[in-house]
């Protein structure tokens, strides 16, 4: 009698605790809650990643602005000019009036430190510009001295992120590895903003959260234009940075998140959110899926048996499922570029008698029992595992043995530091994070002088006429010419068959129906997520809250 | 008892010593490139090799630990290679979310296990007894993701009682830091809202780390219980006449906890590290996810400070534990100093 009675007692304050914790919504407030990757730091100067770019178009605004033509226009700098046609010395001229967040005015000043600050500290996104000297001419007017003629050295700097000086050098940390300048405001940039972007940080948690409000005075106002009857400025933004989709999945359900993008989601997931009326998918920017084929490394050292691999290769299984979401053919550069060429094999569909011809003229092909090649993908992607699955079942018609591994990303990234250690073939995705995204695509991941690492993973820089032609996009200055280089360029690099691309992969953005954007689809990592280029619907939100 | 505490903080020091050069030796030898990992997707070859030597990772292993045991000793664990910030930064960020979590779910274990374990025990053999034992195998056989997501699924989808994601709200802005328990900080800050808000996000995680727990400490009370029942001092009490409740409470309960409270310690220790997919699950910022993610990432030394922390907390915990024993059972206090119980 008293286990029952003391039993019916704690099943009541269960229940009591239970009704208290009830979890209601909140009014509709102008707030967007977005799910990004990691963002690591807020310092422009060593923001690398993807996901930090996508941070800094929010909190602060790059010298030059990405076009959706794959070019640059004006943005902090009104104009660009060769110092008497030297390619090494380039004058800016800055947009007068523009405020940092402290409404104090930028100046060449700022500009100036901010460059030296970025070279000086050689982290992030600096590396593709060399040594730079910057020196103030006037107010609104500096000069920049490359190390190296380069004609591409103005759309590099759509990375590159000018920061207010004098709240900098308030912020020092001392001792540090810049002598007077103790760390260059290392520390205290990493979770404070100091720029002029049209989101100023109220908070930021590294690789957790970071909070924005919208600042009021950015330089290019809010116009209405575009937009709209009810689909306002977003005056808020949260930016959690979670991993678990299930998780995500029951956030995005329940209100409590309003833009992904991330892109993460499974095929199952993204079936159902499109059957979902409450919710829109959209894409702006491919990853391209890189497979690239060590050339140094038996049996990938020999072209022919290289191609073989291209013909084998079903593509068709890979991508189907997916053709929905966007995913399709790619080359090595994506076909939403311009100047893009279709590359073998064509059509993009396997073809086991052109594999086996190509093998039947490899030096392998009269051993193919005793090769193995290794495919190595990083732990926990499972699309990157499925293709090499798909590949090793497609290799076996044809006898030859693939073995497929995910290590880490620690291992998996450092086989790749030399050309002994690289696995026959390795998987990557490349997202166009540096500017200008062709020079990224070609002369990064193919000339001897390009980012070397998971980027060059094939290791043939043995054609002189590939590098000529590369080191020639550096020199023109003109972007339809430097275009046409591209293009021939491109089957050049391709009948080497370093690499093998399975498919692009759109990184889709999920968001709320009351989320509307982007307005300007720019094939770039961070305008895309630069909330000035999304507004909200807040009648539609209050509706949709109220159901 | 001061001296022998003394002499356990002493022989922990030399415990954690010999840890951090084992865990500093391991850290350095599993593959990845720290240099590559702090500076980003587009460091050139020169930027790299420039982080190396800046990273002392061109120096022999001892020179690299007598730097890293050097800036320690004042203070300085090294600045996070994922994170860009200090890693006392980041512990002072992770640690206290991550205890408040663990001490909650001990709590609820303790009185759950307790509990269960004493009426199971008292009433054995009876429908609550098997009823508690199946709950128990259950309990531990299935780990505590499983439950994380069975309980979001139920309580938070389903019937909507309780949250699933973070300490608080996305959209409530968190108390000033003081402790970094939300709860406390909450109460501290005058904003009782924040501080019942934050108590009903840790209501499952918590359950869900304790679930396991419960079904442990309940079936080793069981049993403690079950055997001190018998004993002619219980007869005693129940032939003279004693209230059942008091029985159990004054004269039961502690000779039948010591068991019990040697394996919540190392529970509790275990849980600092192992809540990792339990704080993946419900997104809550803690330091098992840290740890995790700075081994993911190869971050040097974020790596070996969270393995100093780990043990650190195994020793406090288990000199505590030894404390509340002899507190509990004075025949161990006697026997420690020499004389017999």
């Amino acid at each position: 009698m008293r286990m029952r009675r003391f039993l019916l007692g704690i099943a009541v304050l269960a229940l009591g605790i239970g009704l208290w914790c009830h979890v209601g919504l909140g009014a509709a407030e102008n707030v967007a809650v977005i799910n990004g990757y990691p963002t690591i730091t807020a310092d422009p100067a060593t923001a690398s990643d993807w996901y930090d770019t996508e941070a800094m178009y929010n909190l602060y605004s790059p010298l030059v602005y990405p076009t959706p033509e794959g070019s640059v226009r004006a943005h902090l700098a009104t104009s660009w000019t060769p110092v008497g046609g030297d390619l090494k010395h380039w004058r800016f001229t800055l947009r007068e009036g523009v405020k940092f967040h402290t409404g104090y005015e930028m100046t060449a000043d700022d500009v100036a430190f901010s460059m030296t600050r970025f070279i000086t500290m050689g982290r992030g996104n600096s590396g593709p510009l060399g040594k730079v000297t910057a020196t103030v001419v006037d107010r609104y007017t500096v000069d920049f001295t490359l190390d190296k003629p380069s004609a591409i050295f103005p759309e590099t700097l759509a990375l590159f992120f000018p920061v207010e000086k004098s709240l900098v050098l308030a912020n020092l940390k001392k001792p540090g590895n810049y002598g007077d300048l103790g760390d260059y405001g290392e520390e205290w940039l990493a979770t404070h903003d100091a720029g002029t972007g049209p989101y100023k940080m109220t908070s930021h948690i590294p690789g957790q959260r970071l909070d924005a409000a919208r600042f009021v005075d950015y330089f290019e106002g809010w116009p209405d234009e575009g937009w709209g009857a009810d689909e306002v400025p977003i005056e808020r933004l949260v930016f959690i940075m979670e991993t678990d989709y299930t998780s995500l999945m029951t956030l995005l359900k329940s209100r409590g998140l309003d833009l992904e993008i991330n892109g993460g989601w499974d095929l199952t997931q993204l079936r159902d959110i499109q059957n979902d009326s409450r919710f829109d998918l959209t894409y702006v920017w491919a990853q391209n899926v890189t497979v690239w084929m060590n050339s140094k490394a038996a049996p990938t050292d020999d072209e022919h048996f290289r191609k073989a691999i291209l013909y084998a290769f079903d593509y068709e299984a890979i991508v189907g499922p997916w053709k929905p979401f966007g995913n399709g053919e790619t080359g090595l550069l994506t076909p939403a570029m311009g100047g893009y060429v279709p590359i073998e094999p064509q059509p993009r569909a396997q073809n086991l008698e052109k594999a086996r011809q190509e093998l039947a003229l490899s030096k392998y092909a009269n051993n193919l029992k005793d090769v193995k090649v290794v495919f190595h993908f990083c732990g926990g992607l499972s699309f990157e595992e499925d293709v090499g699955l798909q590949l090793q079942a497609d290799m076996a018609k044809l006898g030859v043995k693939v073995e497929v591994a995910g290590p880490q990303w620690p291992q998996f990234s450092a086989e790749c530091s030399t050309p002994e250690a690289t696995p026959n073939m390795t998987i990557f995705l490349f997202a166009p994070q540096a500017f200008p995204t062709h020079d990224y695509y070609l002369y990064s991941m193919f000339a001897k002088n390009g980012l070397g690492w998971i980027f060059e993973a094939h290791w043939f820089f043995e054609d002189p006429q590939i590098q000529t032609l590369l080191d020639a996009t550096r020199a023109e200055p003109d972007a339809v010419k430097r275009l046409a280089i591209y293009e021939q360029l491109q089957p050049l690099i391709a009948a080497h068959a370093l690499a093998f691309y399975p498919y692009q992969k759109p990184t889709l953005f999920v968001h709320q129906a009351y989320i509307a954007g982007p307005k300007v689809k720019i094939a770039f990592v961070g305008p895309s997520e630069n909330m000035y280029n999304w507004r909200i619907n807040m009648k539609l939100k209050e509706q949709a809250l109220a159901k | 008892m001061a001296k022998y505490i003394g002499l356990r903080l002493a022989q922990s020091v030399f415990v954690l010593f010999g840890l951090s050069i084992i865990i500093f030796f391991i850290a350095r030898v599993v593959p990845g490139d720290p240099a590559r990992a702090a500076l980003g997707f587009l460091a050139t070859r020169e930027q790299v090799e420039k982080m190396r030597v800046e990273m002392h990772l061109d120096k022999s292993f001892p020179e690299q630990y007598y730097y890293w045991l050097r800036n320690v000793l004042h203070g300085d664990l090294g600045t996070s290679v994922y994170t860009k910030q200090p890693v006392t930064a980041d512990l002072r960020r992770y640690i206290p979310a991550t205890l408040e979590l663990i001490l909650f779910a001990t709590l609820i274990s303790l009185v759950l296990g307790q509990v269960t374990g004493i009426l199971a025990g008292y009433f054995r053999n009876s429908w609550f007894d098997g009823v508690s034992r199946l709950v128990s195998y259950l309990g531990i056989a299935t780990p505590s993701f499983v439950i994380a997501i069975l309980l979001i699924f139920i309580f938070s989808q389903i019937f909507r009682l309780a949250p699933s994601v973070g300490r608080i709200p996305i959209m409530m802005t968190a108390p000033p830091t003081v402790t970094g328990f939300m709860v406390l900080d909450g109460l501290i800050a005058g904003r009782p809202d924040v501080a019942w808000v934050a108590l009903n996000h840790l209501i499952l995680p918590a359950f869900s780390l304790a679930m396991i727990h419960i079904a442990q400490e309940g079936r080793i009370t069981r049993t403690s219980i079950v055997e001190n029942l018998d004993k002619d001092y219980i007869t005693m009490h129940k032939v003279h006449g004693l209230r059942t409740s008091r029985i159990v409470f004054k004269y039961l309960l502690r000779p039948s906890i010591i068991p019990t409270v040697t394996v919540m310690g190392l529970d509790f220790a275990f849980l600092m590290s192992n809540a990792f997919m339990v704080e993946l699950v419900f997104m809550w910022p803690g330091f098992a996810r840290y740890a995790v993610t700075t081994m993911l990432n190869k971050d040097l030394n974020a790596m070996v400070a969270v393995v100093v922390v780990i043990g650190v907390t195994f020793a406090l915990v288990n000199l505590l534990v030894d404390i509340l024993i002899m507190w509990l059972d004075p025949t161990i206090r006697i026997q420690r100093r020499g004389g017999s119980a």
